[in-house]
């Protein structure tokens, strides 16, 4: 089973692209299962008709309250299928202001695993949405605890989120040495300045010592799907954009090279870096 | 004979210096509990994964509790508690313990439930209508310091939430503040001395924070006219606060305690001076005096062997600043090397002050850990080391003829109290060397190593 995490900065599109890319692995064959990673249980929104499924935490959290564990979830309960047919699974979160959301994602992780929730739905793709930035110990668990082997990058060409790119890649680096997970390659989800990006993140790639593996154009298709609850390849099958998405997930299927990446730890040379590349623009 | 050297261990790095793996000094959690403990007729919960426990075990055990009366749970958190939140578990466990026939239940929370956000005070408040005793939630994650800091955190709660104002003042009385932040393994019959003390000279106890104290002792001791303070690491705070919150005024505040026959001398004059007893300290001073010298000419104590002798102290500031003076005078060796577990600006005053007065300048370690202490041992070279056994271990290798294990933790199992205060504890303190002495003539490798 190939198990692949999106990471990037809050608000970069993490969600929009793996589900896009769910949907259009699903469409060329691949058995694939998503799971949302962050306390809001918003990442499966555009696959499930626009609509919030039940979280693992959620189901979780009742069974302890009637005194059972875990095993005494039903993965009927916390599995959906959307109805493209991608499996979709939302880790959810504790209850607001208490408990630790980096730890229940592992747990919801560790609920899945000890439900054999994979191999029951035979996947052979998992998609791992994790939330906005590495913000603690706890939601590097995907990574640290061998859940996420292949780690994906979402970036644009605003600087911040370089920047988080960035140090996403030296939690990466660091929790790289633990196993078997390593950095795949960078997508840029545009923000407009496509001539900009176009020159810096191919180079940013190759200073941290990986690909760039797909650009993704800023498109109203996009957002008018994401409003629809709708994945590309289904909303517009035939769009330039759908073909993207086609391009992307074959672009994945066939990368097999993970890295430990080599982040910029000086801010002021990545500062540099950008300012040299805006300056030839 | 030549010992091997024995391999030096790596200095630590820079990123590890501020791990708490330090033997010396437990967490927050640990004193927090050991205050709660000193409180009788009460129960301590502790709001933490099983591990944690132990320090309450541990605490039990330093404030002699007795398990027929004290009793101690947990809330045993797992990885659920840590995900979702313990309260739950939390308010469950005070609904199942709510007829224990107790006056108060302290809650402690460790260092899990205080990360992930559990409000132990918001379920104590909720809970407090359903149960017959009074709960008392602490704050003390293990994080937020050392067993000093937990000491301060307990004593800050308990004042505030136990005090009542409005109380009539008692003449010539006190409240005795921190006796259990003290390194003497057997701290009890200090404090039992210092309560023998007053009682002579005429001074009422109105409540000692804390061993076995009553929860009304708390609760009256805005009535208490004076505070006196026996230890010189934690309880500071809590004489401040009784000062500022109800007029009590602390006394022999910047003194030594009373550990050798100077420091006890000027300790019990200035109790005799504030209570107005000076005639009683004078005859306390002169029995005691006697005392000491009658029972030292009977029993010959090998003292004299270790004159002029180069010493090391490695201890808690509250042993370890007046037995400075207890080495140079009553021992006569020459302090070399002080090393305490604190480094508070009172500490590192009182013991200047001291040095200064005695005309000493040996190296100063301010909040020592093993590894600070191990490298100081080396440079200095005693050939006496007040300390622990964690001493002992410390200095192996580094021809130290005598560890004098006067601190916790101690090798012997001490079954009876043994002070280190007043007259009865200068005898005691040099029983530890005699018997150290001895047992060094005991091994055939150190008496062939000893310089004499």
């Amino acid at each position: 089973m190939r198990q692949i995490a999106i990471y990037g900065k809050g608000g970069i599109g993490k969600s929009t692209i793996s589900s896009n890319l769910s949907a259009a692995l699903h469409e060329i064959g691949h058995t694939v299962m998503q799971v949302g990673c962050d306390p809001k249980r918003d990442s499966t929104r555009i696959l499930a008709e626009g609509k919030f499924i039940p979280a693992v935490l959620e189901e979780h959290r009742e069974q302890l309250r009637v005194g059972k564990d875990e095993y005494a979830i039903n993965l009927d309960n916390i599995v959906f299928r959307s109805p493209g047919g991608v499996y979709l699974v939302e880790a959810g979160g504790p209850e607001p202001g208490i408990g630790c959301a980096g730890r229940g994602v592992l747990t919801a992780l560790q609920i899945l695993k000890d439900l054999r929730a994979f191999s029951t739905y035979n996947i052979d793709v998992a998609i791992y949405d994790v939330l906005g930035d590495v913000v603690c110990g706890g939601f590097s668990m995907p990574i640290r605890e061998g859940f996420a082997e292949e780690i994906y990058l979402i970036c644009s060409g605003g600087f911040m989120s370089i920047y988080a790119a960035n140090n996403i890649a030296r939690a990466v680096q660091r929790l790289a040495k633990r196993g078997d997970a390593g950095l795949a390659g960078i997508i840029c989800n545009s923000n407009g300045d496509e001539a900009f990006e176009h020159a810096f993140i191919p180079a940013f790639a190759k200073k941290l010592g990986t690909s760039f593996v797909q650009f993704v154009p800023r498109s109203p298709l996009i957002q008018a799907c994401e409003l629809e609850g709708r994945p590309l390849v289904e909303y517009a099958p035939d769009s330039r954009e759908a073909e993207i998405f086609r391009n992307l997930a074959k672009a994945i299927i066939e990368n097999d090279s993970r890295v430990i990446p080599t982040p910029i730890n000086d801010l002021a040379e990545l500062e540099t870096m950008y300012r040299q590349c805006l300056a030839k623009k | 004979m030549e010992q091997e050297p024995i391999k030096e261990p790596a200095a630590p790095s820079a990123s590890s210096s501020e791990a708490c793996t330090d033997p010396y000094l437990r967490c927050a959690f640990n004193g927090a509990a050991l205050t709660a403990l000193g409180i009788s007729n009460s129960a301590l919960l502790a709001h933490s994964p099983q591990g944690c426990e132990y320090l309450v075990n541990n605490a039990f055990a330093s404030q002699e509790c007795d398990y027929m009366e004290t009793m101690t749970l947990c809330t045993k958190l797992c990885v659920d508690e840590i995900v979702h939140g313990g309260e739950d578990i939390l308010a469950r466990t005070i609904r199942e313990v709510k007829d224990l026939p107790i006056s108060a239940l302290f809650v402690l929370s460790a260092c899990g439930p205080e990360i992930v956000g559990d409000d132990i005070v918001g379920v104590c408040e909720t809970l407090q209508p359903e149960v017959k005793f009074r709960l008392v939630p602490i704050e003390c994650a293990g994080f937020r310091g050392s067993q000093y800091d937990g000491i301060d955190i307990a004593l800050d709660t308990i004042l505030k939430k136990l005090v009542k104002d409005n109380v009539e003042k008692v003449p010539n009385s006190v409240c005795l503040v921190a006796p259990h932040a003290n390194a003497n393994p057997t701290w009890p019959a200090d404090l039992a001395w210092v309560k023998q003390v007053l009682s002579r000279m005429g001074v009422k106890v109105v409540a000692t924070l804390t061993h076995r104290t009553p929860i009304a002792e708390i609760e009256n001791i805005a009535s208490a006219e004076t505070s006196l303070l026996l230890s010189h690491d934690a309880g500071q705070k809590a004489a401040d606060y009784l000062s500022s919150a109800y007029g009590i005024k602390q006394v022999c505040k910047g003194i030594p305690l009373p550990i050798g026959m100077t420091n006890t001398h000027r300790w019990l004059t200035a109790l005799g001076e504030r209570f107005d007893a000076l005639k009683t300290t004078e005859e306390m001073v002169a029995e005691g005096e006697r005392m000491v010298m009658a029972t030292c000419r009977r029993k010959w104590p090998m003292a004299r062997f270790l004159y002029r002798t180069p010493a090391a102290i490695v201890a808690d500031a509250t042993v370890g600043i007046p037995l400075v003076r207890f080495v140079t005078e009553e021992m006569e060796m020459t302090p070399e090397l002080v090393a305490l577990y604190t480094s508070q600006r009172p500490v590192r005053e009182l013991l200047e002050r001291e040095l200064q007065s005695l005309g000493l300048n040996p190296k100063v370690v301010y909040g020592t850990d093993v590894y600070k202490t191990r490298k100081s041992l080396q440079e200095v070279r005693p050939q006496v080391v007040f300390g622990s056994t964690i001493e002992r271990h410390a200095s192996e290798g580094l021809s130290v003829a005598y560890v004098i294990e006067v601190v916790r933790m101690v090798r012997q199992f001490r079954m009876i109290n043994r002070e280190y205060f007043g007259y009865n504890g200068i005898l005691n303190l040099f029983e530890y060397v005699q018997n150290e002495w001895t047992m060094g003539w005991r091994s055939k490798e150190k008496r062939y190593g000893a310089k004499w």
